[in-house]
């Protein structure tokens, strides 16, 4: 197996010691396989035990390990050492840029959290429930655009310039999660949602910059969301009477379903 | 600051809008002391003729021009759904703006340079 030595530069800040963060370099030993995460993991167990960053599944759900590399927000458990490799071997991994720090790439994301929790992203269902199951045809499965696939890693929210700028701005995350409980049949408070979204920190503070999308590391698009959001919150009513209507068939199936082919060997 | 399309596209629109606001106030100042009658209107004149002022137009042109085509950028993206072309949108506005602005400055200029 082919392996090569480069160079990881990190960006380090301890509040005890240090007045401001300064970047340190290590030299990684690497094979092609090599992650980030895997060089990350390598200093802190032989070369430097003090560096601190956050990590838990190592396979891009848990949403732990989001950092900065090389000016890019990206999940560093799935993205390959040598995909990051600028030609002199080296890269740059600093934490979530504009959140508080803690320690070396930890972060404060108790905003984040707080906007999220600001947008109620639970569920409210109808007052009457089916006996059986809730059935969502697959076009409105569909509209939902992959919005469910969100992993909460704040690497869409930290590189908004709008959150930079204005730490009462909901965010792309929370506005997306929005977006996701508007679009679900299921629930039953479009009008409020929509009225919440709609409010001086919601959908009409965001600049369409686009940082969120190129930073997403589930390839999802929270800008599209916004938009669809802003175009909802013009006709709030409108969407509130379509749901209570289409809440009235929920139990039914929404499209006659095609028995399946028998299998023939 | 997260280097970006994205970001140059919202810095150039801040910068060139609020470079909008500042002439507007300086625009309303040109007029207001303009009126004092033909003597102070065509010192005033004489003054917007000069290199500066023809210097300054240009630049407004470049803003004005950008800012527009800018804003219809962003009326596309609200109204139809083209996240995935974000990208393409910029450098297409940044394209439409050097050309018409090209066009609009080069009269400018040699009405200036004729002048002179």
């Amino acid at each position: 197996m082919t392996t090569k030595t480069v160079t990881v530069r990190v960006q380090r800040f301890n509040p005890e010691v240090d007045k401001k963060p300064h970047l340190q370099s290590f030299q990684v030993e690497m094979t092609p396989e090599t992650t980030l995460l895997d060089a990350l993991e390598g200093i802190k167990a032989t070369q430097d035990g003090t560096l601190t960053f956050r990590r838990s599944c190592r396979h891009a759900i848990c949403g732990s390990c989001a950092m900065n590399v090389n000016g890019r927000n990206t999940l560093v458990c799935n993205q390959p050492l040598s995909r990051h490799l600028d030609r002199h071997d080296r890269v740059t991994i600093r934490p979530l840029p504009f959140l508080p720090i803690i320690k070396d790439l930890v972060v404060d994301r108790s905003n984040f959290w707080e906007q999220y929790r600001r947008v109620k992203p639970w569920l409210i269902p109808p007052d009457e429930l089916p006996e059986t199951e809730f059935r969502v045809s697959p076009e409105e499965v569909a509209a939902i655009n992959d919005a469910e696939q969100c992993i909460m890693c704040g690497a869409c929210y930290s590189s908004c310039q709008v959150v930079a700028l204005n730490k009462t701005y909901i965010g792309p995350h929370a506005l997306l999660k929005a977006f996701l409980r508007v679009m679900d049949p299921r629930d039953s408070a479009v009008a409020e949602r929509l009225a919440d979204v709609a409010g001086t920190d919601g959908v009409y503070r965001c600049h369409t910059i686009f940082n969120c999308i190129d930073a997403c590391p589930k390839g999802l698009d929270p800008t599209r969301a916004i938009e669809t959001l802003r175009q909802m919150a013009q006709k709030r009513a409108h969407y509130e009477a379509e749901r209570r209507e289409r809440q009235k068939r929920l139990a039914e199936p929404t499209a006659p379903v095609a028995a399946p082919e028998a299998v023939t060997e | 600051m997260y280097k970006s399309t994205g970001f140059i596209s919202f810095f150039l629109r801040r910068l060139t809008g609020v470079a909008l606001v500042l002439y507007l106030f300086m625009h309303m100042w040109v007029i207001g002391s303009s009126l004092g009658g033909p003597a102070s209107f065509d010192q005033r004149l004489a003054m917007v003729q000069g290199p500066v002022f023809t210097l300054l137009e240009v630049l407004l042109l470049a803003a004005v021009i950008y800012h527009a085509i800018d804003g219809l950028r962003l009326l596309i993206v609200h109204y139809f759904k083209v996240t995935e072309y974000r990208k393409s949108l910029f450098y297409a506005v940044l394209a439409t703006t050097v050309l018409i602005f090209i066009a609009g400055a080069i009269p400018m200029l040699v009405f200036f340079f004729e002048s002179l």
